[in-house]
């Protein structure tokens, strides 16, 4: 059966599809993978997507942008007053909640943010039919990890209201990782994964715990002044800068130039990404002259410098508060556009220098596709309730630790069962002890984060047969819900049982 | 590397693990949503057997099962192994085709366990050597039973399984009794899980219906395969065994039909006996009485009540124009009265005048003036309306002599300047007719009225038949009538004059008319374009769904449409279907309306042939 994900953005939405037990992103009607998150308003029609973002030199009062950061927000809300303060689309207040005032027609109109969402579900909806030929609904919709319960809540609206089916809400970092299958294809162990997004207006960093498959946030820091536009703005105002000392103009003033200067500081970084130098041109920016620049990628990164600085200090922080070093992390994952830029993913690999730095999949793309992914999972089950966006389980708390020797004859703690493993568990080991003894012994501890290990039980084997080869002991070890475990040893060749039962502190 | 153990240690439990904690996880991927279903089922705790779930469910199940020993077991003769039972060897007669591959592999591992020829031999018992051991029916049973596809022929035809269908009779007494357990037994050839139950008297219509829908399209897996396997493997020739192989074919065809046969009349009679259907039959008739019965209650009534309204209607029709009527009667009588008493008064009013200008002598002195006055009061008398009469009645009744004369004389003077006035208006009139008929004369001769339209149309007419045509004026005339939109009959000498009119024109005239018919086509031409901006924009259209195909047609589809109406001439049936059929892309509306045109077009060009040929003839 096929389904939907969609990845609803500030400045972008990606929908990708799950056909076939593949997830693939679609192009809109426009070719385009990626379709900007920008609604115009004209007289007869809405227009969504690079048309509108285009058409926005000529209709700025028109044009709703960035919509989902009043998604769901009260008129009050700092974050509202904030993007009024930015867009250039009239912001009023009608029962406390904004509205957008559309000047297009005759008569002034009010939207909502919920209708400019649902006219860009739709438009995601038409271009996963068109791919699909068909008339599926069920979709899976990724919204941000800080998105409050009523934003959520208009989300999902939205989405209803553009006829989806939404089978679940889940959050862009989990999507992510769905979508390079961390943790999904072996159940055990325990890892930590970066999540780094940084978009076209927000940077949000996320630091998951995966354990048994299941996937937590630790950790979690978003700022919202800072992204992909940041760099352009920078851009932007450098081409000013240099169409001033040329030309004798300031454009800074003329707000449709600097909107055209923007255009094309756009695609200039754009192609930095992948060239060593990009030539940025506009037609009659001012007073009828054309400009010209070329601009290479060593301009760009020190332009950007101090941005690329900002976005990259938060990480460390954050991974102190969750108690981790940078050490500690298993992968990296990087998505949203602006984590295509090479100097962002050198720092991030200096700061990670032995950690796999996952960019394969395009970062715009990765996180529709996770969704796609986890609505292939959802589509087709029944008595799928409206699940809660988090939902909590039992976790373990300390490592179940085995204590043994290495070849040298120190001590050392080998991880039975690490400890935030969802219950109830069972992990199996097979521990092995020198031939030439006849009786072993296990000294099951259990260690709280970096404390010293205290020890819970140790399990005696006896009236082994001594032999060449080593005994390989099966080691069964089981933890139920309230914590307690049971470790059951069996000695593979005389089939000598030991069972123990160690219970829970209450 | 694990440490050896002292001599003194047992194995002991020093102290308690540390107590689990609640964590909010995200809601997604493959071990979370098994996560949550193992939690919902409160089943197996392991990751290994999390994909033999239903499997270890099935397990639980296991430890209550027992096995029937087979009493017969040891006498089995393994040459007869065909016609014996497997699930009796097995000792699963109590389960039969209900037991799972588990219970059946389990039953025959206990089996083998007592029966294996080695171990009686331990047990000391004599055994038969080779494959005449019974032993022999216990690996033919689990070879049967272990391969889905032998069981299921062994079980389609399961001797033990009841293929009688109750009749009518049996059922029309206690329905539930006699059906309930024959659905049951049949239910297990389904190929389909959930089987709905027969249910009861009080089963609702949904129920009921979605019973024998199910039973009605019924998918049964039974199947006979076992009966071709006879004298197979005697034959040798290709052609033989191929021949056994149609006839096995037909004949387990004929015992499938005859399978399905046997459900449709159970499925029959008991759709005959049930009380629920006749039941629902009866409401359902019943409530299609009474609809009926307010249907055609509504519709007398509307009926009558539309009756009564055009009765009221011509009613107060019929009295307003009484009214009406009885008003203007009135009113022409009123106006009847008042005339005659104006007459009268008028009548007076001059006969006074008459006398006071008679008493006056007629304000003259000789004989001559008097009669000129009298004559002149006789003018007053006719043309003063009655207040001025009255009003000069009383100037003279009031006044001298010489007030008299002069007010007399003033009204004659005034009497005679309107009079002047009003032949001076006529002779005006008279002249102004005179100059318009001259007028019209001059500008179309004839006085036929020629409008712009038909004036262009000349003009193309004229440059259409140029001098030296055969009976030409006739022709153009016969021309302009054809084609004219004034519906206005002209002959050739008409013609002729307007179009020497037209050559007399000078210059500028021409050029008015030029200018006029390119405002025309400029008219027309511009009334269109602001149409477009308004038009609705043109939609995207998925391939499918769309009725006809609305491009032009090319001309290879042309060619094929001919040539398919060649192919299929008038008498084939359904002619319409083949011709669209030959025609790629286009569908039989499409070709039909296509045909229509080119009809259309082939008579449009044969009247313009004949009528060429008529006029060359005259």
């Amino acid at each position: 059966m096929a389904a939907i994900g969609v990845h609803f953005g500030y400045t972008c939405a990606c929908v990708a599809i799950f056909k076939d037990g593949r997830a693939d992103v679609v192009a809109n009607d426009a070719g385009d993978r990626v379709t900007p998150a920008v609604v115009a308003y004209r007289d007869t029609e809405q227009i969504v997507g690079i048309a509108a973002k285009q058409g926005r030199v000529r209709n700025a009062a028109n044009t709703v942008v960035k919509v989902k950061q009043v998604l769901g927000r009260s008129f009050d809300d700092p974050e509202t007053q904030a993007h009024k303060a930015q867009t250039k689309c009239q912001v009023v207040n009608k029962e406390e909640k904004p509205y957008y005032e559309i000047t297009a027609g005759e008569h002034p109109e009010y939207v909502a943010p919920e209708d400019a969402a649902k006219l860009i579900f739709h438009k995601m909806k038409e271009t996963a039919q068109s791919a699909l030929g068909s008339d599926v609904t069920e979709a899976v919709i990724t919204v941000p990890f800080e998105f409050a319960h009523a934003q959520k809540r208009a989300l999902r609206e939205a989405a209803e209201a553009a006829g989806f089916h939404v089978l679940r809400l889940i959050h862009e970092p989990a999507a992510a990782l769905l979508a390079y299958n961390i943790g999904q294809d072996c159940s055990s162990g325990r890892s930590h994964v970066l999540v780094y997004k940084l978009g076209g207006t927000s940077l949000s960093v996320t630091v998951l715990q995966v354990s048994g498959g299941i996937f937590r946030v630790l950790n979690t820091h978003t700022d919202h002044s800072i992204g992909g536009e940041s760099f352009t703005q920078a851009l932007a105002q450098y081409l000013a800068t240099e169409f001033k000392r040329t030309f004798k103009h300031d454009v800074s003033s003329n707000a449709r130039a600097m909107l055209k200067l923007m255009n094309g500081a756009d695609m200039a970084k754009h192609s930095l990404s992948s060239l060593g130098s990009a030539n940025c041109f506009v037609d009659s920016l001012h007073d009828g002259i054309d400009f010209e620049c070329n601009v290479s990628r060593a301009r760009f990164e020190l332009l950007c410098s101090s941005l690329f600085n900002k976005n990259i200090q938060p990480i460390r922080p954050l991974l102190e508060k969750a108690g981790l070093s940078t050490s500690n992390i298993n992968k990296v994952v990087l998505c949203g556009g602006s984590a295509r830029i090479p100097r962002l993913q050198q720092m991030i690999r200096e700061m990670f220098p032995d950690v796999e730095l996952l960019s394969s999949a395009p970062p715009d793309e990765v996180i529709a596709v996770g969704a796609a992914l986890e609505a292939g999972l959802l589509v087709g089950r029944d008595g799928l309730v409206p699940e809660e966006e988090s939902v909590t389980v039992d976790v373990s708390t300390t490592d179940i630790l085995v204590k043994e020797v290495d070849e040298s004859g120190a001590e050392v703690f080998t991880v039975l069962l690490p400890s935030g493993t969802p219950l109830p568990a069972r992990r199996h080991h097979t521990l092995s002890g020198e031939g030439k003894h006849s009786s072993l012994r296990l000294e099951i501890y259990q260690r709280n984060v970096m404390e010293q290990p205290e020890q819970l039980a140790k399990i005696i084997l006896r009236d082994l047969q001594p032999s060449e080869k080593n005994h390989d002991i099966d080691t069964v070890v089981t933890m139920k819900r309230d914590g307690s475990v049971h470790v059951s040893c069996v000695e593979q060749n005389s089939g000598r049982p030991e069972v123990i039962t160690i219970a829970a502190a209450s | 590397m694990l440490l050896e153990a002292r001599d003194d240690e047992e194995t002991v439990v020093f102290t308690t693990t540390a107590a689990s904690v609640q964590v909010q996880v995200e809601p997604v991927g493959r071990w979370y949503e098994a996560y949550v279903k193992r939690r919902n089922r409160s089943t197996s705790t392991s990751f290994q057997e999390l994909e033999e779930e239903e499997e270890s469910s099935e397990e639980e199940e296991d430890e209550e099962f027992q096995l029937e020993e087979y009493p017969m077991l040891r006498t089995l003769d393994p040459k007869d192994w065909k016609n014996q039972d497997h699930y009796a060897v097995l000792g699963l007669v109590h389960l039969r085709y209900k037991a799972t591959q588990k219970q059946i592999k389990a039953a025959h591992k206990s089996i083998v366990l007592k029966h294996h020829p080695d171990k009686r031999k331990a047990a000391g018992e004599q055994i038969v050597e080779g494959d005449n051991d019974y032993f022999t029916c216990i690996t033919k049973a689990i070879e049967i039973l272990s391969d889905p596809v032998k069981r299921r022929a062994f079980d389609s035809v399961d001797p033990t399984f009841d293929n009688a269908v109750p009749s009518k009779s049996e059922g029309k007494e206690n329905f539930f009794e006699v059906f309930t357990s024959v659905f049951d037994r049949n239910a297990r050839w389904s190929s389909k899980k959930h089987v709905p139950k027969l249910g009861t008297m009080e089963s609702t219509f949904e129920d009921v219906d979605n019973f024998y829908s199910f039973w009605y399209n019924f998918d049964s897996w039974r199947e006979f395969l076992t009966w071709m396997k006879r004298k197979k493997r005697r034959l040798n020739g290709k052609h033989e065994r191929r021949w056994i192989e149609k006839q096995n074919r037909a004949s387990r065809a004929q015992r499938k039909k005859e399978e399905m046969n046997r459900i449709r009349t159970l499925v029959d009679t008991a759709y005959g006996c049930d009380p629920r259907i006749k039941k629902f039959k009866e409401e359902e008739k019943a409530r299609k009485e009474s609809e009926k019965k307010a249907k055609a209650d509504a519709k007398k009534r509307e009926q009558e009540e539309k009756e009564r309204a055009r009765q009221a209607e011509l009613e107060a029709a019929r009295l307003l124009k009484e009214k009406e009527e009885e008003e203007a009667k009135q009113a022409a009588q009123q106006a009847k009265k008042e005339k005659e008493i104006q007459k009268k008064a008028i009548k007076k009013e001059r006969q006074k005048l008459r006398t006071t200008c008679k008493n006056w002598n007629y304000f003259a002195d000789n004989e001559a003036d008097s009669v000129k006055m009298m004559e002149e009061v006789e003018k007053l008398c006719d043309r003063l309306e009655l207040i001025s009469l009255q009003s000069l009645n009383e100037i003279l009744a009031s006044g001298s002599k010489d007030d008299s004369k002069a007010a007399v004389e003033k009204q004659v003077q005034e009497v005679n300047a309107q009079l002047q006035r009003e032949r001076e208006a006529e002779v005006q009139a008279r002249q102004a007719a005179r100059s318009a008929e001259q007028a019209s004369g001059g500008g179309g001769g004839g006085g036929k009225g020629w409008n712009e339209d038909d004036l262009q149309l000349l003009i193309k007419a004229v440059n259409l038949f140029p001098a030296g045509t055969n009976a030409r004026w006739e022709v153009i005339a016969n021309y302009m009538n054809l084609h004219s939109t004034s519906g206005m009959k002209r002959n050739a000498k008409d013609v002729i004059n307007k179009a020497k009119n037209l050559q007399r024109l000078d210059p500028l005239q021409k050029d008015e008319i030029n200018r006029k018919a390119f405002e025309k086509f400029k008219k027309e031409h511009t009334s269109v374009a602001p149409t477009v901006d308004n038009a609705v924009p043109s939609e995207r259209f998925d391939a499918s769904g769309t009725d006809g195909n609305t491009a032009a047609w090319t001309t290879e589809e042309q060619k094929l449409l001919e040539q398919a109406l060649k192919t299929y001439p008038v008498s084939t049936p359904e002619r319409w279907e083949k011709i669209a059929a030959a025609v790629p892309g286009r569908s039989k509306k499409d070709c039909m309306k296509r045909y229509k045109e080119l009809v259309e077009m082939v008579k449009a060009k044969k009247a313009a042939q004949e009528q060429v040929a008529a006029k060359s003839k005259k």
